[in-house]
């Protein structure tokens, strides 16, 4: 009992210790995916701020490879002293444990959840020549005409993907899923009419949504979103409970000490509540998230992560 | 018509603004610059710069990231040309007549042609993007997972052609660039391919990797063998400028690659990579001296330069008008807008003409800058040939290497160039021409890929490339192409125009 009072006056200590002298160098921020997504972007509006703020550089680190996993992996294994930071997403730390056979990082225990930043809602949109207007007639049609529909999404297993499979669970329907790299070319072929629908994500469907284009039916999330207000969601369309949203957030390394990640929380938020970083990420298609504390984030992994797990199954997206 | 003209005044008013024109000629600099440096590319500088266009406006933003994108295209066949190294995958066949044309001393030429052709394109290519980007880009919406997929079988056809040793080892090489694409996360399963638990394969080999160490690592192993006795290619040099004769040879392939180039460029996915690759094939067959090709043919520098510039140029269409990204630099472009604000898609014609327009005009200024820039520059770059080996080498291996480093931050990746350096010069030896395993390779992928989807989509009915009438259309092409390659007649013809010496 003693011995554990002492060890953990001393661990505060040091911890306290550290976070004086903390940050002595550059941070990195890692992104683990390519310059120029949204990742990437969102990190790179924080990092000048998070410059300003902390009296150190922040220097964005892109390290895209194996759908995110290279990047979060070097930033679990780096040195828990507050100078590693990366940007772990709903792919990296909720679907891929379930998708990759072995993963390199356990997506709870090698993490400090040190706060969400984004939350972008996914749309569903079809085709104008399709005849359908609601969510109801979609599943109507996609009743009546089995295995003529095709949905395409950004690539096997991603949010696009699960969120198809989801809806077919939910509908007893039976679509064919039309994986592609990347969403791009899954959107252009959706305008073109060779594929029927897609659950892209909100602020890449936006410009076409209102140009006409392709049409709207629903957003994912539980709630309505502030861009498109008249678009009802799912769950209210007949589909109860469905709920999801592409997300992502800053993490460290497990170990990494209170004080520092307490800080973090606190100027990320900041940051984010700013005028130019919040503008720039709801042009983005994303509000300021309402979990604030990291130990609402790592519940927040949490469930994601049993939620995804149960769809991965249940969807046979996994590769056998 | 009288639109098209009151939209551009519109946008020279814009791009001819003092700060916008300052922005633009930094963008060409730049792009000329990283272009000249082998290995380091458009996409990873415009992503070091994408934080500093926070604070420019978007126009000004935007007009500068082209600028690099475009600038780079010229300054990529100075390295192709002088030391046989393509900065970008689009001077991989520049690498072919122009290194062969500085070692007969007529380096000055080659770089004047890139440049005056790669101009000519520029120019001809954005008249295009004005007047039809809306039209065009509906024709870039035909093309689908079957007409990619013909169009590639087109491709690889042609390939073959692009050797000019044996048939048989040109095949070769294409299926071993076919089996190198193999390698990383097949799209349709997700499952590991021919990774070997590197997890840094999981997304494939990066073309720049497998290009700068069989082109460039490659021909500095096989020089290394030649001591110190460097060809070098200045001490007869005699003119800096193409001869008559020249320019006569010169005009119907730059016309030719202009146009084969803005069409190609438009499509999403390849289209622009196709584009040089395709007009050097095209001039091969249709010249009367498609014997000199691989050899110093100036047609063979004119026709992919005009290609690769227009495909640039053109490759915007799509970003301007649907929102969708042809390759990585427009998807990083996509970035860019959405920093600013701005929403890609069909609206920002019409909601923000002067952001449009005023990108195309300044894309004109900006071809203007460059061939004022780099005709003078040419005088420079043959005095760089003069600079010895075992200075010149050693900071080329540098560049490379941060090039390759600085695409994913991965010291693997380095190592794999060295490899492909390796496996480069057992080629030299062999001589197999790496050129058509690096159409293969960026081919290979893009083409399962579209069959698997079109597959899919038809359910398993391959009638598909053959009822729509684009893709039938390339496959009529491919057919006739293989049979007057494989027909044993002709064949022995293609041998006698084709094999050296």
């Amino acid at each position: 009992m003693l011995r554990g009072l002492i060890a953990g006056a001393v661990l505060a200590f040091a911890a306290g210790a550290q976070a004086q002298a903390w940050p002595a160098k550059p941070i990195r921020l890692i992104a683990p995916y390519a310059a120029g997504g949204p990742i990437d972007i969102s990190a790179r509006l924080l990092a000048p701020k998070l410059q300003e703020a902390l009296g150190q550089p922040v220097i964005v680190e892109n390290r895209p490879g194996a759908g995110g996993n290279l990047g979060v992996e070097l930033a679990a294994k780096s040195a828990p002293d507050g100078h590693t930071l990366a940007i772990g997403a709903i792919a990296t730390h909720a679907i891929n444990p379930w998708l990759f056979d072995k993963l390199p990082y356990d997506p709870l225990k090698d993490f400090r959840h040190v706060a969400l930043m984004v939350q972008v809602p996914n749309v569903l949109v079809v085709n104008v020549e399709l005849p359908v207007k609601s969510v109801k007639e979609l599943i109507a049609h996609a009743r009546a005409h089995p295995g003529k529909l095709d949905f395409a999404s950004g690539s096997t297993g991603s949010t696009g993907h699960l969120a198809g499979e989801m809806f077919k669970l939910m509908t007893g329907t039976f679509m064919v899923h039309i994986p592609y790299k990347g969403a791009a070319p899954a959107a252009a072929d959706l305008m073109a009419g060779r594929v029927h629908l897609i659950f892209d994500n909100l602020a890449s469907a936006l410009p076409n949504v209102k140009a006409g284009r392709v049409r709207a039916l629903a957003v994912t999330t539980k709630a309505r979103s502030a861009f498109l207000p008249e678009l009802p969601t799912l769950d209210e369309s007949g589909l109860k409970g469905f709920d999801m949203t592409t997300w992502w957030g800053v993490m460290m390394p497990a170990k990494t000490p209170e004080a520092i990640v307490q800080r973090l929380n606190t100027e990320i938020f900041r940051a984010l509540e700013s005028s130019d970083v919040k503008e720039r990420l709801r042009a983005m298609g994303s509000e300021v998230p309402a979990v604030r504390t990291p130990e609402a984030f790592t519940a927040f992994v949490a469930a994601e992560l049993k939620t995804y797990g149960e769809l991965v199954r249940r969807s046979g997206a996994k590769p056998d | 018509m009288e639109g098209i003209f009151s939209n551009l005044w519109l946008g020279f008013t814009v791009a001819a603004a003092p700060f916008n024109l300052l922005m633009c000629l930094i963008g060409v600099l730049l792009g000329t610059l990283i272009g000249v440096l082998p290995g380091v590319g458009p996409v990873a500088t415009i992503a070091m710069l994408l934080p500093i266009t926070f604070n420019l406006s978007p126009i000004a933003a935007l007009i500068m990231l082209a600028g690099i994108y475009y600038g780079a295209q010229y300054g990529g066949s100075t390295t192709a040309i002088l030391v046989n190294l393509p900065g970008e995958s689009s001077s991989v066949v520049t690498c072919l007549d122009g290194y062969q044309m500085a070692r007969q001393g007529r380096a000055g030429p080659a770089l004047a042609t890139a440049a005056l052709a790669s101009f000519f394109a520029g120019c001809v290519a954005t008249l295009i993007v004005a007047m039809f980007a809306p039209p065009l880009a509906e024709v870039a919406l035909k093309f689908g997972p079957a007409e990619y997929f013909s169009l590639m079988v087109l491709g690889l056809v042609a390939a073959v052609v692009l050797a000019h040793g044996s048939l048989l080892k040109a095949i070769a090489m294409v299926i071993l660039g076919l089996l190198l694409g193999l390698i990383g996360t097949d799209v349709n399963s997700g499952v590991l391919r021919f990774a070997f638990g590197i997890s840094e394969l999981a997304d494939g080999i990066g073309f720049v990797t497998v290009a700068m160490g069989m082109f460039g690592l490659a021909e500095i192993i096989a020089n290394l063998e030649h001591k110190e006795t460097r060809e070098v290619f200045t001490k007869k040099v005699s003119h800096l400028w193409p001869t008559r004769e020249d320019w006569k040879r010169l005009w119907q392939p730059t016309l030719r690659g202009t146009f084969l180039g803005s069409a190609l460029g438009i499509l999403p996915g390849g289209g622009a990579l196709l584009a040089s690759f395709g007009a050097y094939t095209l001039e091969k067959k249709v010249s009367r001296n498609a014997h000199e090709f691989g050899k110093g043919a100036i047609e063979g520098v004119a026709a992919p330069e005009s290609a690769n510039n227009a495909g640039a140029q053109t490759s915007f269409i799509p970003l301007l008008t649907l929102g969708i990204p042809s390759n990585a630099v427009m998807a990083l472009m996509i970035g860019a807008m959405m920093i600013q604000g701005i929403a890609p898609g069909p609206q920002v014609m019409t909601e923000r003409p002067q952001l449009f327009w005023g990108m195309i005009a300044s894309m004109w200024i900006g071809n203007l800058m460059l061939v004022v820039l780099n005709l003078p520059l040419i005088g420079m770059w043959i005095k760089l040939l003069t600079v010895p080996y075992r200075i010149l080498y050693p900071s080329i291996l540098v560049f490379m290497s941060i090039g390759v480093f600085s695409l994913s931050n991965q010291p693997f990746d380095c190592f794999l160039m060295a490899l492909f350096g390796l496996l480069g010069y057992i080629c030299v030896k062999l001589e197999c021409e790496p050129a058509p395993m690096i159409l293969g390779f960026i081919l290979g992928p893009l083409m399962e890929e579209n069959l698997r989807r079109a597959m899919l989509l038809s359910r398993g009915n391959p009638m598909t490339f053959i009822e729509k009438p684009i893709s039938a259309g390339f496959i009529i092409v491919s057919v006739i192409l293989l049979v007057i390659i494989a027909l044993p007649a002709l064949r022995k013809k293609r041998e006698e125009a084709f094999q050296e010496g």
